[in-house]
């Protein structure tokens, strides 16, 4: 299926879907996203879920490959106490210039990008020298009984949506980027995680 | 202890005791005693891993999908050899079936949550084997 379309069909269910999660881990998210500064972007708003864990004040904007999610999101967006502005578009092809950014914030975002690493050096490229990058992921557990049954699952997750098995924390790696903290939020399946473009040697 | 931590955590325990009985159940259903004990856990194994897939989908948006699907995973796949293990053996009463089936599903259940008292918000810089097997700020 087109992955616009699945996260069109997506928007209708993902609220309901995502209900105890996000009372479970809003706290979580709170804390991590605290950290954000500066112009922002935030990747996959989806429903817009997420925009009440932004602190205030802050220039967001806000992004996400289907138009469904973000007319969702439009009503919370509108009552961010800052800018927040949203637009559709695929993190693997941001129109951004290079180095326009200070933070850029995830929420369970790389865990459906076709291609993770590709859209990570996309942020690595519109993030300034030194700019962080913040994400609330979940991705394959290290213990391998529960490692293997999260292969497992993927086969039926990403049928309705995300992959569970993926190793986002080397993709950062990979991308470029300096992880400065992981904190596990669940288990080590759910991981908050900050990580820096480093400074140009 | 806050409620929600209470509302949450009796939660997950009355899904742990679900996906419990429902695999109890079901493995009664198909494995006759006196069935072979290999086949029969795979069969029970297959079960349970269908049942907890059902049980989690359905509990999802109300405890959060990792908080259901893996202690469910554990319950499902473990409790439904086991409890295949002990039919292929004897036969045993509903009563019987769903009694274990919950105290299973609740005590995995609780092990996982203690699994993630140990886990929780521990950084990178605290593991003495770094997370996910690298340096950690390397």
């Amino acid at each position: 299926m087109n992955l616009r379309k699945k996260w069109d069909r997506a928007s209708i269910t993902y609220d309901l879907l995502t209900f105890g999660e996000d009372l479970r881990q809003g706290d979580d998210k709170r804390t991590l996203f605290s950290r954000a500064r500066g112009r922002t972007i935030f990747v996959a708003v989806g429903t817009g879920a997420d925009i009440k864990y932004f602190p205030p004040g802050l220039d967001v904007i806000a992004l996400d490959i289907s138009a469904r999610m973000i007319e969702r999101a439009r009503q919370k967006a509108a009552l961010y106490e800052g800018r927040f502005e949203l637009g559709v578009m695929d993190v693997q092809q941001l129109e951004f210039a290079d180095e326009s950014f200070d933070t850029a914030v995830t929420a369970c975002t790389f865990c459906s990008v076709p291609d993770p690493v590709r859209g990570l050096r996309e942020l690595f490229r519109v993030l300034k020298p030194g700019g962080q990058l913040l994400m609330f992921e979940h991705m394959r557990s290290s213990n391998p009984m529960v490692g293997l049954a999260l292969d497992a699952m993927t086969y039926v997750s990403r049928l309705l949506g995300p992959d569970l098995n993926r190793d986002t924390v080397t993709n950062v790696r990979r991308a470029g980027f300096q992880i400065i903290r992981e904190q596990n939020v669940y288990l080590d399946i759910v991981r908050a995680i900050e990580a820096r473009k480093p400074h140009a040697s | 202890m806050n409620a929600k931590r209470v509302l949450f955590g009796a939660g997950d325990c009355t899904a742990g005791a679900l996906v419990g009985v429902a695999t109890a159940l079901a493995v009664r259903a198909v494995v006759p005693a006196g069935a072979d004990m290999v086949g029969a856990m795979m069969v029970g194994m297959v079960i349970g891993t269908l049942v907890h897939l059902v049980v989690g989908i359905a509990l999802t948006p109300l405890l959060g999908m990792f908080e259901t699907m893996v202690p469910g995973m554990f319950i499902g796949m473990y409790g439904g050899m086991f409890f295949a293990m002990r039919d292929s053996m004897q036969a045993v009463g509903i009563a019987t079936a769903v009694s274990v089936g919950a105290v299973f599903g609740v005590a995995v259940t609780l092990g996982i949550a203690f699994w993630n008292i140990q886990l929780r918000h521990l950084t990178n810089a605290e593991f003495r084997l770094p997370l996910g097997g690298h340096e950690p700020g390397a």
